[in-house]
């Protein structure tokens, strides 16, 4: 799209929502990081002075052990996400508009929805009193089985909240793919599954690879949901951080918390950018 | 005979949706329920607990004085601001557009839990309450790279020289964009505004940090009545919300490639 | 690296889309190592036919069977015929090497041997430069090669085209059907192949079979095709032809028929059986009318008229033009261009002849 305005008129248009967002987004962080390397003190919350204690904490066992425990919680949720939602995705590429639109409706509207409200779903269904038990103790169970509070609980509620974003990445990548390039493998003498292994998964391994990513940084740094169906027992970072924001006012602690979070993310998305561009030159390259 | 998928992938497809679905469907089915259990199928039918929820003053003020209120306002300045925004990086080049794109479209990568808990900490730092138009000031920059992405597609599908011909029958630029350019990208306009609208309704992790202490926002509500007091009036109120996400996303579908957003 | 084997046969072949759009019933048998073409419009449903013995539609009704064994239940992967994609279906994601591997990995056969019989292939088709290139790095002409090669390196029984050349240019396609038809000649592989350009299937088969809305019209070698058309759909579709209804009058003592189109020219025909009145359609090929010079033999003298120029049309190697025979009968004509005929033009009147056996009666 060739541009059609003059050169100087653009700052018109990008200003508003470009000022808003380094008022609103940069200066935040910008806030975050400082606050990372000050003082923490019970009674004044913060004192300014530099510290890494923030960081260096994060290395005892307590923070240890909760960030790789959400790192393995999140890279299994990524797994099961990956494992799910790839059939479905290819299901979706390869059928008709009608069945696409409502599969994409049916695979939106629960992204849309406010994510307490899912979990809501799930209490009710996993609780001590909720549906799963009550099935049980119909079927002659005395005692009620523990779902709630447990990592598989936290990992169902994080894959449901999640899959969407690995789904959509997919299904774009495998529409991209020729049919005939299924039926050429196919005509070689591959069956389906060597098809998909050899043909689909190479191909749409961009798409594979940013679902992942999106899927995996939503699990690193989600609260309500192991808040509410992990509790005490299964913490994550999420939890953690919002504890020291609102109840311990340990905002340095926070902070730290935060930029490390948001420094791994970062480096994710440049990870996948990178990857994603290398291939995609090779594939397209030109004589 | 064809080389199809394996009839188990159908199933497995199925069984991703009855997981995707089934605590909506649980939901909604337990918000009619007529016993004060969440039992599933419920036992007797009944419009209680959607009586209840329009009893209790909190909940209907979280409802209709929070979150609408703040939904409506920022899908109007999200609008706004977005379509200015998606307008400047398509029609115009200056240096570093490409960048300033990825800039404005960063807040869809940024975990909202993050951005709450700076946000939070940077109004404490201006001792700034909480309060409704902080929760706003929230919404909008989360909700706006969404109306960026959408105009952005109308605007790249809109073939340029339609604008060009309006000018060659004598339109300035300014009317051949509200004559021409705008109404072509209404649908653009409308999806983005809706997209903005659920983003605010829906959102819980900024409205933790940023809503007002007094002002709830309903998922907050719905929030705090899971930890503390769990009757189905929760269910009748997500119900609701349920089925005004879902009877937007289905009117916005049929204005729009939802892929081009999500 | 012959293969002594490849019989195809299909009976009663049917394809049903819905009520209104049906292929077939279609037979035909292909012998071993025949070079047969399926020829017709889109649509025709020669691409249903080749996907049904390509395995990726299902029959409704009817068989395929290759050398005696069923071939129409059979998953695609499990059938001894190679595709040949219009769009070449090249993996994107595989270099030129593995791409022609991949049906022998599949098959696990040991390295060696498929590096063996991969730069084989390659040598065969003429590009053992390129096995490390992908295939975006390769102009169309090498795709297409690299595509053929991928099935042929299986030895398959049965080879298949969809519209092989369709994508190439000009000059390319014509370069590549010496090609395809030395190298399928070469390995004795048997070919069935689809295409909607007459001149192609003409140049490249032993036998075509033309179809039309989902019947086949007529099969058989191109001489026949073209020189005996069995109805006015493949007499039109195959070259161009002056189509012509006339009715039959008497036998003439030479061994000639009289003929008169409905416009009133007046020709001789080889002797036919019907009865003086029986309404025809006669085909005339533009490129057998030959320009009578005024002091000929008598040779020339049957169906020797005037023909008045309307238009000409100059194509280089060949003149067409638009001709009003006896200022009645319109027709086109093609001859070669030459000194003699430089002096043609819109409104000069030219004698034309054509002999009796170069006119193809179709009945009605």
């Amino acid at each position: 799209m060739e541009g059609t305005g003059r050169s100087s008129s653009w700052a018109l248009f990008v200003g508003p929502y470009g000022v808003y967002l380094l008022v609103f987004l940069v200066l935040p962080f910008a806030n975050v990081a400082l606050l990372s390397v000050y003082h923490h003190s019970p009674t004044k919350i913060a004192v300014a002075g530099f510290t890494a204690a923030n960081y260096t904490r994060l290395f005892e066992l307590y923070y240890a052990t909760l960030f790789l425990r959400t790192v393995r919680l999140s890279l299994i949720v990524t797994a099961v996400c990956a494992i799910l939602g790839y059939p479905l995705a290819y299901l979706l590429a390869r059928s008709t508009s009608r069945i696409v639109t409502l599969g994409l409706f049916l695979l939106i509207v629960p992204l849309m929805v406010s994510t307490v409200i899912r979990v809501f779903g799930w209490v009710v269904i996993l609780g001590s009193e909720g549906l799963v038990n009550q099935a049980l103790r119909l079927l002659g169970a005395e005692e009620g089985v523990r779902l709630l509070y447990t990592e598989g609980a936290v990992i169902l509620g994080l894959a449901q909240q999640s899959m969407p974003f690995m789904v959509l990445p997919l299904l774009a990548a495998i529409e991209r793919i020729s049919p005939s390039l299924e039926e050429a493998a196919q005509n070689l003498g591959a069956s389906w599954s060597q098809m998909f292994a050899r043909v689909i998964v190479p191909l749409s391994m961009p798409g594979l690879v940013s679902g992942s990513l999106l899927v995996f940084s939503v699990s690193m740094s989600a609260f309500i949901t192991p808040a509410l169906m992990g509790g005490r027992r299964v913490r994550m970072v999420g939890q953690q951080i919002y504890e020291e924001v609102l109840t311990a006012y340990d905002w340095p602690g926070a902070a730290s918390l935060t930029i490390v979070l948001a420094v791994l993310m970062l480096g994710l998305v440049g990870l996948t950018l990178r990857t994603t561009r290398r291939r995609a030159r090779l594939e397209s390259a030109r004589p | 005979m064809r080389g199809g998928a394996p009839r188990f992938l159908w199933v497995l497809a199925i069984a991703v949706y009855v997981l995707l679905l089934a605590p909506l469907v649980v939901v909604i089915a337990v918000s009619f329920g007529a016993t004060a259990t969440f039992d599933f199928p419920p036992k007797g039918l009944s419009l209680r607990w959607y009586q209840a929820f329009f009893a209790s003053p909190m909940f209907v003020r979280s409802f209709f004085r929070v979150s609408q209120v703040i939904g409506l306002w920022t899908a109007l300045v999200a609008t706004i601001a977005g379509t200015l925004a998606a307008i400047g990086l398509v029609r115009f080049r200056f240096p570093g557009r490409q960048a300033i794109e990825t800039f404005f479209l960063s807040p869809l990568l940024v975990p909202h839990i993050l951005l709450g808990a700076a946000v939070y900490l940077y109004l404490a730092r201006l001792a700034w309450p909480t309060s409704s138009l902080t929760l706003l000031v929230g919404h909008i920059a989360i909700a706006t790279p969404y109306v960026i992405r959408c105009v952005t597609a109308g605007l790249v599908g809109m073939d340029p020289r339609l604008e060009e011909a309006a000018m060659s029958l004598g339109a300035s630029r300014v009317q051949a964009f509200f004559r021409v350019t705008l109404p072509l990208l209404r649908s653009s306009l409308v999806t983005g505004a809706v997209f903005a609208f659920i983003i605010s309704f829906s959102d819980i992790n900024l409205a933790l940090f940023l809503a007002g202490a007094n002002a709830p926002s309903l998922p907050v509500h719905i929030f705090s009545q899971i930890q503390f007091e769990a009757d189905p009036s929760i269910a009748a109120a997500s119900a609701l919300q349920i089925v005004i996400v879902g009877g937007l996303i289905l009117l916005v579908q049929r204005l729009f490639r939802l892929r081009l957003i999500v | 690296m012959a293969a002594p084997r490849g019989r195809l046969e299909v009976r009663g072949l049917t394809k049903r889309f819905s009520p209104q759009v049906t292929v077939g019933p279609l037979s035909f048998e292909v012998q071993e190592g025949e070079f047969f073409s399926l020829l017709g419009p889109s649509g025709c449903g020669k691409t249903t036919t080749l996907r049904c013995i390509g395995g990726f539609e299902s029959l409704t009704e009817g068989s395929i069977a290759l050398d005696g064994r069923r071939l129409h239940d059979r998953p695609p992967h499990k059938r001894d015929v190679g595709l040949v994609f219009q769009n070449y279906a090249l993996f994107p994601h595989l270099t030129v090497f593995d791409n022609i591997a991949f049906g022998l990995r599949l098959r696990k056969v040991d390295r060696a041997d498929i590096e063996r019989r991969v730069a084989q292939m390659l040598e065969l088709v003429d590009l053992p430069q390129v096995a490390g290139r992908y295939p975006a790095q390769l102009s169309g002409g090498q795709q297409q090669r690299v595509a053929i090669a991928r099935s042929l390196v299986l030895e398959p029984s049965l080879l298949l085209f969809d519209e092989p050349l369709s994508n190439l240019d000009f000059k390319l396609r014509i370069q590549m059907r010496y090609e395809l038809r030395d190298l399928q000649r070469r390995l004795g592989t048997t070919a069935v192949y689809v295409t909607h350009d007459q001149t192609e299937a003409l140049a490249l088969s032993d036998r075509i079979a033309v179809l039309s809305q989902g019947r086949i019209e007529q099969i058989g070698p191109p001489g026949e095709i073209y020189e005996r058309p069995a109805s006015a759909f493949v007499a039109d579709f195959i070259g161009s032809s002056n189509l012509v209804a006339a009715r039959v009058g008497r036998a003439g003592e030479d061994g000639h028929t009289a003929v008169e189109t409905e416009e009133g020219l007046a020709l001789a025909i080889p002797r036919i059986g019907d009865a003086a009145g029986t309404a025809v359609t006669l085909l005339l090929r533009p490129e057998r009318f030959q320009m009578a010079t005024g002091h000929d033999g008598e040779a020339s003298a049957v169906n020797r008229f005037a023909a008045r120029v309307r238009d000409v049309t100059y194509l280089g190697e060949d003149l067409h033009l638009r001709v009003l025979a006896r200022d009645r009968q319109p027709l086109l004509v093609a001859i070669k261009n030459s000194k003699g005929t430089r002096a043609i033009a819109p409104g000069t009147t030219i004698d034309l002849s054509i002999d009796p056996e170069d006119i193809h009666v179709l009945r009605r």
